[in-house]
């Protein structure tokens, strides 16, 4: 079948790219086939969904300090922005194990959706996770004497670095890099890494495709059939789209179409028979992406998968001007859109099966400028699903100040969970072996923890 | 800047809004902004026949090597009038598109007289008069977007001056304001003064325009700098840091140092930092106090007008940033000028606007030969002055690289055509016209039944693609080259572009109606038929394979009624539109 045939090729292309194939090593041939047979045969199902924040979340009011001697530091350092500490009461976090030394976090008052959710065990914090090349102190920082991602607090490289280990112009990203590992087991290759929201470097591999949707799914060729009263124009439509010319941008722009031609049906007709689920989505873009990988997850047996990385976003997060006016928005849209996700999960009995997490580009500034933060670097962040080790957070609390120990200047956080350990523990989660993790996240190596242990 | 989105926190949702605006306007009304003079040089007339190499080593805009002063340093190139496919060409990269008629002219005329008319061609009108020549300035329209988006596809598609119109475009890829996400009333008008300054500036100097979209409200507005306050240590505040950030790494220096042909300077093998965060701390001092010049937002006027200070809200103390350093005591625009003056006179900004351009009107992977040509003529026009924008243009246009036929047939020559391109290249070809005046298109981003691009509409300051795109794990990215415009194509995206096309051309939209009287003359002859629209639309670049493709296609719709020749017209439209031979512009 042309499916399977996709997933056999796309797994030797990759036993080959990994050196495996031909005559040097059969053991390690088998090995290697092993364990891919391991994930391939497994009658489970599993995805990973990440929510990108873009334009960098301020990680101060999404998640609060709330003892008193840290929330009266926000408040001094960010008093045009701070939430009043009684509004943050009816959010305060009551993690299993209490963070040391009295030290307490609220959910924004936006994020209160969330609360049984974390409550009920679902959902762990992450604290102050960002972009790292290895573990790094403030000295460190400052006498440049390790590594550090490349250009730091800008928006188009701090995206792609948080999700390639690269600076902008990666050509691929961890979440591809996982379906490199793992489509082989899938029926049809190509469904592996599906986009909700456009092209995102995550989820390209080095085989891996990234397979983008629209909010209802793949859009039909509306001269699929005849092309102005000609049935050979559709063909010739069809044909001519996806003929590859020499020239290398005509060549790519075929690839897409055929892609995109070549899947429609499946797709289309596994989602008509999707069940209608119960569960509400908000009409927001967010809602409606989350809505889409519901009910491609409610399809994934007719899809042949057994592993689906995901990738919806929200933007509007770079707010330089009216943070305390439209953050809260924002997070509210998450909130309402990642709580029907999750019931969504459960009403599909997949909720064990389905872990979502956030990601954006870096974090804010602690400081303000009057009425909005700048560009920073460690943020808060979230992970949700039946097999989350929940209510509890995850990391280092960081010193809310100006200059502080944890941060390199106006409240910028030196994150001290890195997005690889991050990623590693969602990986490994996922079916990533130890031995494969460095192939997915190059920078895991320089870790002693690689797996934060909250999944 | 509420519910702005960054870089691609676009949902693949339907939200494509036609403009349905109702007014009828007089095109009147002369802009006031017209004094440029230009000389002609006249020593190139023609295609550059060879590429001859040592031409690479022309030390100094070779394409306007004739202006003055310093003489070429290689032999002028071969020049010979050009052919109609290679008129269809040049136009293909200095235009929004091409009828028969504008590839006659060229032909006709020579490169060089077109480029010249184009650089001496005022603007019949300005958006923001035509906003208000239309009404739109009626307070029914103070909430809303109406009017926007017909006067801009009304420019692009029926103004005159197309190289102004192309190289606008081009700008408007990487200085970028989105309507979408100004915080204003009369969006329209915000987002018209803003393109204004762009259009009106795109054949003036580079410093010049650096100040006015510095100094124009709606981009206050969007990089949030409007109202910038000076720091303030009892209340824990400091500058927004917003727009000195983007002016240095987006509109006009990059993050990492450059040599004078775009490449990066290396130290040992790493590349140089442009900036730090100290850089944009400092510059951020200086770009406080800014703000509004009226109160009065009842009408939009104020929106067309330089932001002006307010002095107790500038940052007086010394600020440096770049290696230089603003003294104490400088006032808001003195401060500006100091700063805009250091970035102006940066290494880094001649190349990093050449490539640009070059990659927006060219080729989207320049030799590092071709933009160190146009490096040095926006360096120095040959009458010594940096940032002259016309000189830039005829270095990019004029260039051998360019020009060469022999380019066509390298595989990694030339670049994806922008999606509003190609609906403009179908409106120019077939002499789209709105008789209401009103060109009904409205806003074509949503990606999964219009282009996923429409002009200023960007949700964010990086543009719907970026200039550092790589498709990944495509020959493209194992070569080490960009593709820009692959950011926003992928799955839905070639499908809607179709299936809008397909509508488009059939039936327009509003009363926006090609007129196909002419190429209907060819409808009964497939080859004919296709042999003319391959020379329009894609510069005779379609493979003999595509073009029988294309002919069995037309040849089995009929030829005994008006619908089937129209049906037929339609088809070959459409099909050499969705053929990658033409969607690779060359």
């Amino acid at each position: 079948m042309m499916t399977s045939e996709q997933s056999r090729r796309a797994f030797l292309k990759r036993s080959s790219a990994l050196g495996i194939v031909g005559a040097a090593s059969p053991f390690v041939m088998n090995l290697a086939a092993i364990g891919e047979a391991a994930a391939a045969t497994a009658s489970d199902y599993k995805a990973l969904v990440c929510i990108f924040l873009f334009g960098g979340n301020d990680y101060a009011n999404t998640l609060p300090p709330y003892d008193t001697a840290n929330y009266n530091a926000y408040f001094n350092n960010r008093t045009a922005l701070a939430y009043l500490q009684p509004d943050l009461a009816a959010t305060v976090l009551n993690p299993g194990t209490p963070l040391p030394g009295g030290r307490q976090f609220a959910l924004a008052p936006a994020l209160a959706p969330l609360l049984p959710i974390f409550n009920a065990g679902k959902m762990a914090v992450m604290l102050n996770v960002g972009t790292l090349v290895q573990p790094t102190t403030k000295a460190q920082y400052i006498s440049k004497s390790v590594a550090l991602p490349p250009k730091l607090f800008s928006h188009n490289d701090q995206q792609s670095y948080w999700q390639a280990s690269s600076p902008e112009g990666a050509s691929s990203g961890w979440g591809g890099r996982i379906g490199d590992l793992l489509q082989s087991g899938n029926g049809t290759a190509t469904l592996t890494c599906i986009n909700a929201s456009g092209n995102a470097v995550f989820l390209s591999g080095r085989q891996a495709v990234q397979y983008a949707v629209g909010g209802t799914g793949p859009i039909p060729l509306a001269a699929n059939a005849t092309l102005f009263g000609s049935a050979a124009g559709s063909t010739a439509l069809k044909l001519l789209m996806t003929s590859p010319p020499a020239n290398v941008f005509g060549s790519e722009h075929s690839a897409v179409a055929k892609r995109s031609l070549d899947l429609y049906t499946k797709v289309s007709s596994a989602l008509t028979g999707a069940p209608t689920l119960a569960t509400g989505f908000p009409a927001t873009n967010l809602g409606t992406q989350l809505k889409i990988i519901a009910n491609l997850i409610s399809v994934s047996s007719q899809l042949g998968a057994k592993r689906q990385v995901f990738f919806a976003s929200i933007g509007g997060f770079d707010l330089h001007d009216s943070l305390a006016a439209n953050e809260p928005g924002l997070l509210a849209g998450v909130a309402a859109a990642l709580q029907s996700f999750y019931a969504a999960t459960i009403e599909l009995g997949v909720s064990n099966q389905v872990t979502s997490f956030t990601a954006s580009d870096f974090g804010r500034t602690l400081l303000s400028n009057t009425d909005g933060a700048d560009h920073g670097w460690g943020s808060m962040h979230f992970v949700v699903g039946g097999a989350v080790r929940g209510q509890q957070i995850y990391g280092a609390p960081p010193v809310f100040a100006n200059n502080g120990p944890d941060d390199v200047g106006q409240g910028r956080l030196l994150p001290t969970m890195s997005v690889d350990q991050y990623a590693a523990t969602m990986a490994s989660w996922f079916g990533v072996s130890d031995t494969n993790m460095p192939t997915v996240l190059p920078n895991i190596p320089n870790y002693t923890t690689k797996n934060i242990g909250f999944i | 800047m509420p519910g702005r989105r960054i870089f691609g926190g676009e949902a693949m949702t339907d939200h494509a809004t036609i403009d349905l605006e109702p007014a009828q306007i007089d095109e009147g009304g002369d802009d006031p902004w017209r004094s440029a003079q230009y000389s002609i040089p006249s020593n190139l007339t023609g295609t550059i026949i060879a590429t001859a190499p040592l031409l690479a080593l022309a030390a100094c805009g070779s394409g306007d090597s004739g202006s003055t002063g310093t003489p070429p340093i290689s032999p002028p190139p071969v020049v010979a009038t050009p052919t109609s496919t290679q008129a269809s060409r040049f136009l293909a990269q200095s235009s929004m598109g091409s009828s028969r008629a504008d590839v006659d002219a060229v032909v006709s005329t020579g490169y060089d007289s077109w480029i010249a008319n184009q650089l001496a061609m005022p603007r019949a009108i300005t958006f923001w008069d035509w906003l208000m020549g239309a009404g739109y300035n009626n307070t029914t329209n103070i909430n809303t977007e109406n009017g926007y988006n017909s006067a801009v596809w009304r420019q692009l598609i029926s103004g005159q001056d197309q190289l102004r119109q192309r190289v606008g475009m081009a700008l408007l890829d990487f200085i970028v304001v989105g309507i979408d996400g100004l915080t204003t009333n009369w969006k329209a008008f915000a987002q018209a003064a803003f393109m204004d300054v762009l259009w009106d500036n795109a054949f003036g100097n580079y410093r010049d325009l650096m100040e006015k979209f510095t100094l124009i409200p709606a981009m206050g507005l969007w990089l949030t700098f409007l109202g910038n306050k000076k720091g303030n240590t009892a209340a824990g505040t400091q500058p927004d840091e917003n727009f000195a950030r983007e002016l240095m790494q987006l509109f006009t220096l990059g993050l990492y140092k450059l040599n004078a042909d775009g490449t990066q300077q290396l130290t040992g093998n790493s590349p140089v930092e442009t900036y730090n965060q100290d850089d944009v701390s400092g510059l951020a001092r200086v770009l406080t106090g800014f703000t509004f010049d009226s109160t009065n937002s009842t009408i939009p006027d104020r929106l067309r007008r330089p932001m002006t200070q307010v002095a107790t809200d500038h940052e007086t103390g010394a600020s440096t940033f770049l290696g230089t350093t603003v003294p104490a005591g400088t006032d808001g625009f003195g401060g500006l000028k100091i700063a805009l003056d250091a970035i102006f006179g940066h290494q880094n900004i001649a190349p990093f606007v050449s490539k640009q351009l070059i990659q927006h009107l060219v080729t989207s992977n320049p030799s590092a030969a071709y933009v160190g040509r146009v490096s040095a003529a926006f360096a120095n026009n040959g009458s010594g002055v940096r940032g002259d924008m016309k000189a830039v243009i005829r270095a990019i246009l004029m260039d051998p690289e360019a020009r060469s036929d022999a380019n066509i047939s390298i595989t990694t020559f030339g670049k994806l055509r922008e999606p509003v391109m190609r609906l403009t290249n179908w409106a120019r070809a077939f002499a789209v016209t709105s008789p209401s005046d009103t060109w009904a298109i409205g806003d074509t981003s949503s990606p999964l039944n219009r282009l996923a691009q429409s002009p200023g509409h960007s949700q964010s300051v990086f543009n719907f693609f970026r200039p550092g795109y790589t498709p990944p794990h495509t020959s493209i990215a194992t070569q080490g080259l960009v593709a820009p415009e692959f950011q926003i194509t992928n799955e839905p995206s070639v499908i809607a572009y179709i299936n809008y096309m397909q509508s488009l051309i059939q039936s327009g939209t509003g009363d926006v109606r090609a007129d196909y009287t002419s190429i209907l003359t060819k409808a009964s002859d497939s080859a004919a038929l296709i042999d003319e629209i391959n020379i329009v639309l894609a510069a005779s670049e379609l493979s003999a394979v595509t073009v029988a493709t294309i002919r069995t296609a037309v040849d089995s719709i009929g030829t005994t009624t008006s619908a089937l020749l129209s049906n037929r017209v339609y088809t070959a439209i459409l099909l050499v539109m969705a053929s990658p031979d033409y969607l690779a512009q060359k």
